[in-house]
């Protein structure tokens, strides 16, 4: 749905939909932190920020792009992606195989703060100076030109 | 539980974010695509942590959202900037820095 509908705003809402069950997906996986994260930023900022921009533009019918052969190339990239994703898929079992078995006492928000507090203290303080470039180079770019 | 059935959906999460962003021209779905293919890493990431029962893997993927949601600013500042200038979300349409043959 996302990658073959004609209009982009339906894509928007397969992306939102297909970003839903990346949540529940990480809830199965037990994960409950991830699990809120994802609601809350990708659901919540991502998509929704994505749909604004997609309704806002408000491309009429005939300024899309014209793409009269999409599905004799979806298809044909189908094909040589295909190849490449068994490789992947052999290569993750392939890993698994080398791993040990699970702990107990996985997936609480304790384990999560310890985690992200402790070893990871450095990538978190880049994460925060990331988002704020992030935020003024969106702010530079989407400005109106301004009067010299 | 068995973790193969997450290794295939990132596996197709990833394959069809990657046939997306080689075969359609919109820019918005291109966009999408990117997004499709982080998840799929992330997912992949949540999987394996869970495997070893080890947090950073965690960790990790908390912070890849955060670049998610970083790389969305600046994407969708980049398309209603070129949006502004052509009026179109075509990718055919902005291909000034090809090389063209003069150049060559």
């Amino acid at each position: 749905m996302v990658l073959w509908s004609r209009q982009t705003v339906l894509s928007g809402f397969g992306f939102l939909i297909a970003m839903l069950a990346m949540a529940g997906i990480f809830a199965l996986l037990g994960n409950s932190f991830l699990f809120l994260a994802q609601i809350m930023i990708v659901v919540g900022a991502v998509v929704v920020l994505s749909l604004i921009v997609i309704t806002t533009i408000n491309m009429k019918e005939e300024n899309l792009p014209d793409e009269p052969r999409k599905f004799t190339w979806m298809l044909l990239s189908a094909v040589l992606v295909a190849p490449f994703s068994v490789l992947m898929y052999r290569t993750l079992v392939y890993l698994h195989h080398s791993f040990a078995e699970t702990k107990e006492g996985y997936g609480s928000l304790k384990a999560m703060g310890g985690e992200l507090f402790g070893r990871w203290v450095l990538p978190f303080e880049i994460v925060s100076v990331l988002l704020l470039a992030a935020m003024l180079a969106a702010i530079v770019i989407a400005r109106k030109e301004s009067k010299q | 539980m068995t973790p193969e059935p997450f290794f295939m959906l990132a596996t197709l999460l990833f394959s069809l974010g990657l046939i997306g962003l080689v075969s359609r021209r919109n820019l918005f779905v291109v966009y999408l695509s990117i997004e499709l293919m982080l998840s799929a890493v992330n997912l992949v990431l949540v999987t394996f942590s869970r495997l070893e029962g080890n947090m950073g893997g965690s960790a990790m993927v908390l912070l890849l959202l955060a670049v998610v949601a970083a790389e969305a600013a600046v994407f969708l500042a980049i398309i209603i900037q070129l949006v502004r200038g052509r009026r179109s979300i075509d990718s055919d349409d902005f291909s000034q820095l090809r090389q063209t043959k003069e150049s060559r």
